[in-house]
């Protein structure tokens, strides 16, 4: 468990380190704006570093949402199988489903990037804009970070066909602020329409 | 098995294979490789490799991060009570003024914030028991916070129109001048249907005791000019900037995330923990939102690979309907997908299957965009995936149960049909803003 | 028989006359053949998007496309110079006799071998001079230019920065909404039917005719490489063939739907036009040869610029030489002159 933990753990403050991209970003576009309207000079660099915050922002952040099973699941049905059904399908998925997408990021990603850095590739987008294979590093990279995840997941699978209850996951920031006297309310709620994946 | 019937069969498999609960990202990711290996062997690989730096390079999305940190920002800004307790004051001589209040509380918040999900919660706390204490009826109070909390999937600026407009490479500039009047002709209907049953029903919404309307005017003025007026003002400039053309939707969203952290800075309420929570929070949803992209992009490279469209295609037109009777079935289809799913996973995965189609009836896409918008609300309350219901279930007192809450929202249900009728009768609500603007 | 088939791309939107001209091609090749190699023609996103259809064929997922070089500039500078040169006086019929005929295609080869890339590409298709764009107000002076977002490729958008202006590059059916979203102030794409058919007309009624930015151009049509060679030796010759035949039937078509998409504007959609400048027109050819000397520090740019220099130099001269001026004869037998439907600045 502790070993899932430090994967959860690792997901977490990467996903979170790059979150701060979000921050910059709004400077960014908002510093775009300025210079746009107020000083009729448009930027050569904010086009370019926009998409790449954007995009760095939501792949590094994909195993950190792996992490807290933020990634939205059509779970109408499977919610109502017994725990041990729930962890066996969901093991079995993770080789299925999860593996080949994320090793093919990773390989094929690591082509892809590896093609560029040889070419030198630049910005196509911009006249004179910035190289981009580093920016094309960011798919093999968070690939590996969600092949890491993964092994984490796979272990909580296992984990509940042994002992029959999803182990508990790391606490995170709460999508709503709730009042804390309303929480145990808002739990007996959520059982009553079947048991989510903890 | 031809080429373009296995396409079919993806699309049918889809369908099947989601609802094994697995990140609806990553079965899309598999089954793109699934049937894409068949078409074109271990190439696939590098094919979902160039979809997800599609999605990476893609500047429509840029703003989804942004108006979901824009989102957040106003959510932490704590904002809410102020808002409601205003509008309450402004609103206290209407009939049903509560639950008018409440609706234009949550138009105005969720249009801020777009998470229907924080709107319900925040609501159900707050507006909830003011209406079940003023005796208001529990049915018709739950019905209120739940259909008012999906309206910001309409009113813009809204995610659900930026999405569309990706997938569908419709402006999202003019989806946004399209969807205003229809969504605020939807609130309107809430309004006036709660008013109207006050009226023919005092029961269910009792007026308030004299001595609560009796408020200084300079009261109710003071409330709104704290609470309603800057947020309205953010609202109103994200949404000016667009629609005049002066920013982008991207850059709109970046000056209205700027304008939120100065909003939660003008009350007092922005510290790094806040910060920090929206920030953390604006990550992990864009993850979720732009993986989904991940995953049906090359889903649906895979299903024109394999020319699935052109045998679509050719039932469709086989079947010889008419413009109205393709409206219907797609609208049809959509509401039952609304069922089990989410409205990101229709909009992403389904809405893309007809968009192709649409020539063929004379459908402007962007016509289509605005019936999808408000047909989208109804993902939200029809049950088993009633997310409204169920945020609502969760905060609310007891002897409110989920029955109580779903009978509440069917007349509500029932409005959004009827304004989808009315659009379809009267598309030059749809048209008549964005001809005003552009042409 | 059997049918080989190939999954086939463009990089325009359904509606650009550049799908229909893709289509052309396409058509061409499936009757060359008698049915037996057909090629599946997808528009721009159906399975990638316009600027990643390059890296589609290298690997295989798209056999073969229908496109512009200057999509792939990115990678290397020299791309632009083999579908939308410098102006150096030379049309672009002319141009693609220097790539058929003149060596251009020779280098052509060493610049994808130079950048490990397993295509086969033909240019094909001559388009004429380009307008300026589409402003939100006429451009009376080079600085005029000064600060606008706008959208061009290839080294045009270089040398439009020479200008002062803020350029991004993208795709063909991304333009108008991008000027519709505020995020242009100008654009250019390419000739009267795509522009009308993009729906320019909608967001800007002001069209700047003649530029230097780009003088010529042709367009690329691609295949992946191994495919390429793995087909018969007559599909191969097939697929060149119809390059060639597609590029005069586009040619003849575009002078029978250009003009006329022109007047269309013009008089059903209240587009004005007008003539840029010769001052503009002039400080284009000097930011030119920034743009050259610039670009010229590396080594294969240089070899493929200074090739195509000598070649005008002695093709466009002899051509300028020997033809008659046009303007005088239509003036003659028309009595106004061809520049009367447009405001001079
Ligand atoms: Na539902
Ligand atoms: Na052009």
């Amino acid at each position: 468990m502790r070993f899932v933990f430090f994967i959860d753990h690792l997901s977490t403050w990467v996903g979170k380190t790059f979150a701060w991209a979000i921050l910059i970003l709004t400077l960014v576009v908002s510093y775009e704006v300025f210079m746009r309207y107020a000083m009729g000079a448009p930027t050569t660099w904010a086009y370019d570093t926009s998409y790449m915050l954007y995009g760095t922002l939501f792949m590094m952040s994909g195993a950190y949402a792996l992490a807290h099973n933020a990634h939205v699941r059509a779970d109408v049905v499977s919610r109502y199988f017994p725990t041990r059904v729930q962890a066996g399908l969901e093991l079995a998925l993770y080789l299925l489903f999860f593996y080949p997408g994320i090793f093919a990021l990773l390989f094929y990603g690591w082509d892809f990037f590896a093609i560029s850095y040889r070419q030198n590739e630049h910005s196509s987008y911009t006249p004179g804009g910035p190289p981009i294979w580093p920016y094309k590093f960011v798919i093999p990279a968070c690939a590996a970070l969600l092949a890491l995840q993964g092994v984490a997941e796979v272990t909580r699978c296992v984990m509940c066909l042994m002992h029959g209850k999803w182990p508990r996951r790391l606490g995170d920031v709460e999508e709503i602020a709730i009042p804390i006297n309303k929480e145990a309310e808002i739990k007996a709620a959520q059982e009553q329409s079947g048991e989510p994946r903890q | 098995m031809s080429e373009p019937e296995i396409g079919i069969l993806m699309l049918g498999m889809l369908i099947v294979l989601i609802m094994l609960g697995f990140p609806i990202a990553f079965t899309l990711i598999a089954m793109g490789i699934g049937f894409g290996y068949f078409a074109i062997g271990d190439i696939i690989f590098s094919l979902l490799v160039q979809r997800a730096y599609g999605v990476m390079s893609n500047d429509v999305l840029i703003a989804v991060p942004l108006f979901l940190f824009m989102g957040y920002m106003v959510e932490r800004a704590n904002i809410l009570d102020r808002l409601f307790a205003s509008l309450q004051l402004a609103a206290r001589g209407m009939p049903a003024s509560l639950a008018v209040a409440s609706l234009i509380t949550c138009a105005l918040f969720a249009t801020a914030t777009g998470i229907v999900g924080a709107v319900v919660t925040l609501m159900g706390l707050l507006a909830l028991p003011a209406m079940l204490n003023a005796g208001y009826d529990k049915r018709m109070s739950s019905g209120v916070i739940c259909a008012g909390g999906c309206l910001g999937i309409l009113i813009p600026p809204s995610i659900m129109l930026i999405l569309y407009g990706a997938m569908a490479g419709v402006s999202v500039v003019r989806l946004y001048a399209a969807a205003l009047i229809p969504g605020l002709l939807l609130a309107g209907l809430y309004i006036v249907y709660v008013m109207g049953r006050a009226m023919i029903n005092p029961k269910v919404a009792p007026k308030l005791p004299a001595e609560k309307l009796d408020v200084p005017l300079g009261e109710v003025y003071r409330g709104l000019l704290t609470s309603f007026v800057p947020l309205f003002v953010l609202i109103m400039s994200v949404l000016g900037a667009i629609l005049f053309g002066l920013a982008t939707p991207h850059e709109a969203a970046g000056i209205g995330a700027l304008g939120a952290i100065l909003l939660a800075a003008a009350y007092r309420q922005l510290t790094l923990a806040r910060l920090r929570e929206a920030v953390f929070l604006t990550a992990r949803t864009s993850a979720m939102v732009c993986w989904l992209f991940v995953g049906s992009w090359i889903f649906s490279s895979v299903f024109s690979l394999l020319d699935g469209h052109s045998l679509i295609e050719h039932w469709i037109s086989g079947m010889s309907l008419t413009p109205l009777q393709f409206l219907l079935l797609a609208q049809l289809l959509i509401f039952i997908l609304g069922w089990p799913l989410e409205w990101t996973e229709i909009i992403i995965i389904f809405v893309p299957i007809f968009l192709p189609l649409l020539h063929l009836f004379g459908i402007d896409p962007l016509f289509f965009g605005v019936l999808v918008a408000l047909n989208i609300q109804t993902s939200f309350l029809t049950p088993p995936m009633a997310m409204s219901a169920f945020y609502l279930k969760g905060i609310s007192p007891k002897g409110i149960e989920l029955n109580d809450i779903f009978i509440g929202i069917a007349p509500f249900l029932l409005l959004v049909f009827v304004a989808m009728f009315i659009l379809y009768m009267v598309p030059s609500i749809v048209f008549w803003l964005p001809g005003v603007l552009y042409n | 028989a059997q049918t080989t088939t190939l999954r086939f791309q463009s990089t325009w939107p359904n509606q650009d006359i550049f799908h229909e001209f893709a289509a052309d091609y396409v058509r061409i090749v499936n009757e060359m053949s008698g049915g037996r190699l057909r090629l599946n023609l997808l528009p721009a996103g159906a399975v990638v998007g316009a600027l990643q259809l390059q890296d589609a064929v290298i690997s295989g997922a798209l056999d073969g496309g229908h496109g512009v070089t200057a999509y792939w500039y990115g990678k290397h500078k020299a791309f632009s110079l083999f579908g939308t040169p410098p102006p150096f006086g030379w049309d672009a019929h002319q141009f693609l006799a220097w790539y058929w005929t003149g060596g251009g295609m020779e280098l052509y080869g060493e610049l994808l071998e130079m950048l490990e890339l397993p295509l086969v590409g033909y240019q094909t298709g001559p388009m004429p001079t380009q307008a300026l764009g589409w402003f939100k107000e006429p451009i009376r002076s080079a600085d005029d230019l000064r600060g606008l977002k706008y959208r061009t490729v290839g080294l045009a958008a270089d040398l439009m920065r020479e200008f002062g202006a803020a350029v991004t590059i993208m795709g063909g059916g991304d333009i108008v909404p991008a000027m519709d979203r505020g995020l242009l102030d100008g654009a250019e794409f390419n000739n009267p039917s795509s522009d009308r058919l993009l729906g320019f007309p909608d967001v800007s009624k002001t069209w700047m005719l003649r530029s230097y930015h780009q003088d010529c151009e042709a367009f690329e049509i691609i295949f992946n490489r191994n495919r390429h060679d793995s087909l018969p030796e007559e599909f191969q010759a097939i697929l060149q063939y119809a390059a060639k035949a597609a590029s005069s039937e586009m040619y003849w078509k575009a002078m029978e739907r250009y003009p006329r998409d022109l007047n269309g504007m013009r008089e059903q959609q209240g587009v004005q036009t007008y003539i840029t400048p010769d001052s503009v027109l002039q400080a284009q050819l000097e930011a030119w040869d920034k743009v050259i000397e610039n670009e010229s520090r590396d080594e294969f740019f240089k070899k493929v610029v200074d090739h195509q220099r000598e070649y005008c130099e002695r093709v466009v001269g002899y051509h300028l030489e020997h033809t008659t001026p046009k303007e005088p004869a239509y003036v003659h037998f028309y009595g106004k002159s061809p520049t009367d439907t447009s405001t001079i600045l």
